[in-house]
């Protein structure tokens, strides 16, 4: 018995040791290349001037959707938040998903909307939609609001699609700070590239802390509380780095469900959102790349590093797990629907890249993360462990994992630099160090949980309530999320 | 402060004296740790010598920009009364006294000229058009635009372009057909404001696509620039260039170019969908009632979105020649296509509405919704 376990120690330590090798060898190849595309990107926009396309009646039509459900305190001032964004030749649609509160009644009031004959072209399938709303009032021509029966947010989505009139689609979350200049940004792409661009997304950021003026960010802050503040340094690493370096390779799987702008046909013509998952965007996403495929059609999906939204991280520890749980089941259900592209040459990048990424480390790092760990333990009570060795191996995944983000926080100061209080810096810096140790075994401990109530059965979306910004003219967004 | 110390002792002897003795796996460990410690140190340094750096800069952005602000305010507010020389006369010496070597300094002093150029024309675009070029700085911009690197170039370009320095457009005609998309646009853009004789002239050489991005900067630029002699941009509809025919013809529309007709209806059969849709867009706005035939010939073999901008010109033209074709599309399996029908109909100013009334009494419950839904007129379509 001891001969087995010393050999099992050997080859334990060994395969942890070459595991860590590739996941960090991999992540330093992302590094490189978000690195070579961001630089790119910063020095082809340094001489854009967005300002024609604002005005030009050239500018591709976008239809802002956004789904409200329950949203009564903050209802009003998101939508004049939308309805002021910087862009020629837009509408907005809110999809009221069967409020159980009076978000309706809100909307109703306070913009005058009426009741139009509007005959919806129901090109794919959502709930019923029980009447679309206009306004009386001129100023807010750009608002169409279609209250429906309840489905969900994917369902919310749909409906809205079939409402929309424009040939671009921007999905949003409703309670998110949009950038003023966000839709220009993100449509550029749809008239720069080569190929067709069936999707754009940017980066989202962490409102905590942020002041807020009339529905617009005026100040950003690092969150007060450290939750957030690890999120914070957790959305710069996924954005600035990895999604630039999958952008790169045209192999992105995801647009944030927070912001995405689609090309309306393509989303069509692949059904829409689906019911089914509680992870649509990044199912739609990798739904409209095998179509894409399939139809044997040029395509990009492109990511922009511009920051272009805001939105309040959970602050509570169980909200945040209930979000990561859910993360992690929607990742499951996407790779498991779509098990076929997994090293299928025939979709490319997607299938032998993309969906073996995410597969070995989106989905099962986690697990082998865990099931390390466990092994460790028993290893340890019975002895059989090399502490020297472990403790090496420790500290070398412990200041990989510092390096990284400080690399993370390096990208940041030479782009965007949104955080330009010095006090501010050493806070994301100290995160730095204090993350792998606070944070990442939560994250880890989640997605074991989403992982067993993916196989359990219990695929609930989870109250994910916000406190949201107040109806103050300024305000500052606390880290204080309710349920 | 033992544990420190042995610590510090421990850490000492495996990277001195153990190192070799470790296996492969240990060895290769220590040494990543000991990079990662190294570069996160060093990114640490890098991070702060950057930001002193920046606060650095920024003071003295501050303080020039403060004189030169100050200087280019003294100068908007002088007397009208005053002669273009007089006043260059009494602020030159001024300005010649500022260490114009400083880089700081040189990008402010461009920056806000070219910001005042912007703003202010009459005397005080031409007291700071002289201005700039008794300093020099309009050779800066030249020898900008002969750089190897095509930001700096870009850079050159747009001085020269915001200035209106005219003879750089021999210098500049020479990117407008560029591999670098960037540069491309930013000397086509400036080519048209500063070419005399022949601002298009870039269109005849035009190998390169003009992305629709880079369309709809020129499309602001031409339309925008009140000075531009117009040409008939018929002449390039039969460029072997896509990209140069989409942009010519979204000009033909904007200036109501009714003289390009012919050629218009000529591009229904082109090869490239985008032109022909572009094209039908055009008859109806122009309203070609001489064009409905070729239309309606080349409908049924359209893709749905030109099918749809037909039936869109032919409501605009409205001249009743196809007023039976627009009623048998309702019918079609295809709602898109009923209801931009349905719009056509009430296109008709006359009698549109009426008809689609009186069709309301004889159609399906699904085309009585999309009648409603047409005639309603807070909904656009």
């Amino acid at each position: 018995m001891d001969e087995f376990l010393a050999t099992f120690e050997t080859f334990f330590n060994n395969a942890v040791f070459y595991y860590a090798l590739f996941v960090m060898g991999s992540y330093v190849a992302l590094a490189l290349l978000s690195a070579v595309e961001m630089n790119g990107y910063m020095k082809k926009n340094s001489y854009v001037s967005y300002r024609e396309i604002l005005v030009s009646p050239l500018a591709p039509p976008v239809s802002i959707l956004a789904p409200a459900y329950n949203e009564e305190a903050t209802i009003v001032e998101n939508i004049r938040s939308l309805l002021s964004l910087h862009y020629g030749n837009y509408e907005v649609v809110i999809i009221n998903d069967g409020s159980k509160d009076n978000t309706f009644q809100k909307m109703f009031d306070f913009y005058h909307l009426e009741r139009v004959d509007f005959a919806v072209d129901y090109q794919i399938p959502c709930n019923e939609i029980r009447g679309v709303y206009k306004s009386k009032l001129p100023s807010f021509a750009k608002l169409t609001v279609v209250d429906k029966v309840n489905g969900g947010k994917s369902d919310a989505l749909n409906a809205g699609i079939n409402v929309s009139s424009k040939g671009l689609i921007l999905c949003i979350d409703v309670d998110c700070i949009v950038q003023e200049d966000a839709i220009l940004k993100l449509a550029k792409p749809y008239l720069e590239e080569k190929h067709m661009v069936i999707a754009t997304g940017g980066v989202v950021r962490i409102a905590n802390s942020c002041k807020v003026e009339d529905g617009k960010l005026v100040e950003v802050n690092m969150p007060r509380n450290i939750w957030p503040r690890f999120q914070v340094l957790e959305y710069i690493r996924a954005f600035l780095m990895g999604r630039m370096a999958w952008s790169r390779l045209n192999g992105l799987l995801i647009i944030s469900g927070a912001m995405g702008l689609f090309d309306k046909r393509t989303v069509i013509e692949v059904g829409g959102y689906d019911h089914s998952t509680v992870g649509e965007d990044m199912e739609l996403v990798v739904r409209m790349r095998r179509y894409m495929h399939e139809q044997d059609r040029r395509y990009a999906v492109v990511y922009i590093p511009d920051p272009l939204c805001w939105t309040e991280a959970p602050a509570d520890l169980q909200i945040l797990g209930r979000q990561r749980n859910r993360w992690t089941r929607g990742t499951i259900e996407t790779l498991l629907k779509h098990k076929d592209l997994f090293f299928n040459p025939r979709y490319g990048i997607l299938g032998m890249l993309s969906y073996p990424y995410w597969l070995f480390f989106e989905w099962l790092a986690p697990i082998i993360e865990f099931l390390g760990l466990s092994i460790f333990i028993i290893l340890a009570v019975t002895g059989h462990i090399n502490w020297e060795f472990s403790s090496i191996l420790i500290c070398m995944v412990y200041f990989f994992s510092v390096a990284l983000s400080t690399v993370a926080v390096l990208f940041e100061e030479m782009s965007y630099q949104q955080y330009t209080k010095g006090k501010d810096l050493v806070k994301l810096l100290i995160a730095a160090f204090l993350e792998p140790l606070l944070y990442h075994p939560l994250t880890v401990y989640w997605a074991i949980k989403g992982n067993i109530h993916k196989f359990t059965g219990k695929n609930t979306w989870g109250v994910m309530t916000r406190k949201g910004f107040s109806n103050t003219k300024t305000s500052e967004l606390t880290d204080q999320t309710t349920t | 402060m033992n544990f420190l110390e042995g610590l510090i002792n421990y850490i000492a002897e495996t990277y001195t004296d153990r190192l070799n003795y470790f296996p492969s796996n240990v060895k290769t460990s220590l040494l990543i740790i000991l990079f990662c410690v190294i570069a996160t140190l060093e990114m640490y340094i890098y991070i702060t010598f950057r930001r002193l750096s920046q606060a650095n800069e920024k003071r003295q952005l501050d303080k020039w920009n403060e004189h030169v602000s100050n200087m280019l305010a003294n100068l908007i507010i002088f007397d009208e009364a005053d002669k273009t020389e007089d006043i260059v006369a009494h602020f030159y010496p001024k300005m010649k006294k500022w260490p114009l070597r400083n880089k700081v300094l040189n990008k402010v002093l461009i920056s806000e000229i070219l910001t005042y150029h912007k703003s202010f024309t009459g005397q005080i675009g031409e007291v700071l058009s002289i201005l700039y070029r008794k300093l020099g700085l309009d050779k800066k911009s030249k020898k900008k635009i002969n750089s190897r690197n095509w930001e700096v170039k870009i850079e050159g370009i747009r001085e020269a372009n915001e200035m209106r320095i005219s003879e750089m457009a021999a210098e500049i005609i020479k990117y407008t057909d560029d591999e670098n998309a960037l540069l491309r646009m930013e000397s086509q853009a400036a080519y048209i404001n500063l070419s005399e004789n022949n601002p298009f002239h870039f269109l005849d050489r035009a190998q390169e696509r003009i992305l629709d991005w880079h369309q709809v900067v020129l499309f602001e630029i031409i339309t925008k620039n009140k000075a531009l002699k117009i040409p008939s941009f018929s002449q390039w509809l039969r460029s072997p260039n896509d990209t140069v025919v989409m942009l010519c013809l979204k000009l033909v529309e904007h200036f109501m170019q009714f003289e390009a007709a012919e050629e218009v209806e000529r591009l229904l059969k082109h090869h490239n969908p985008r032109i022909v849709k572009k094209s039908v867009e055009i008859i109806g706005k122009l309203e070609l009632a001489s064009a409905e035939t070729s239309m309606f010939e080349i409908y049924f073999d359209q893709p749905e979105d030109v099918k749809l901008e037909i039936l869109n010109s032919l409501g605009k033209i409205s001249s009743g020649s196809y007023e039976n074709f627009l009623m048998s599309r309702i019918y079609s399996g295809n709602v898109k296509i009923k209801k931009e029908a349905l719009y056509a109909i009430k296109r008709d100013q006359h009698q549109g509405e009426e008809k689609l009334r009186e069709l309301y009494q004889q159609t399906t419950v699904e085309n009585q919704a999309l009648i409603n839904h047409v005639l309603d007129s807070r909904i656009k379509p």
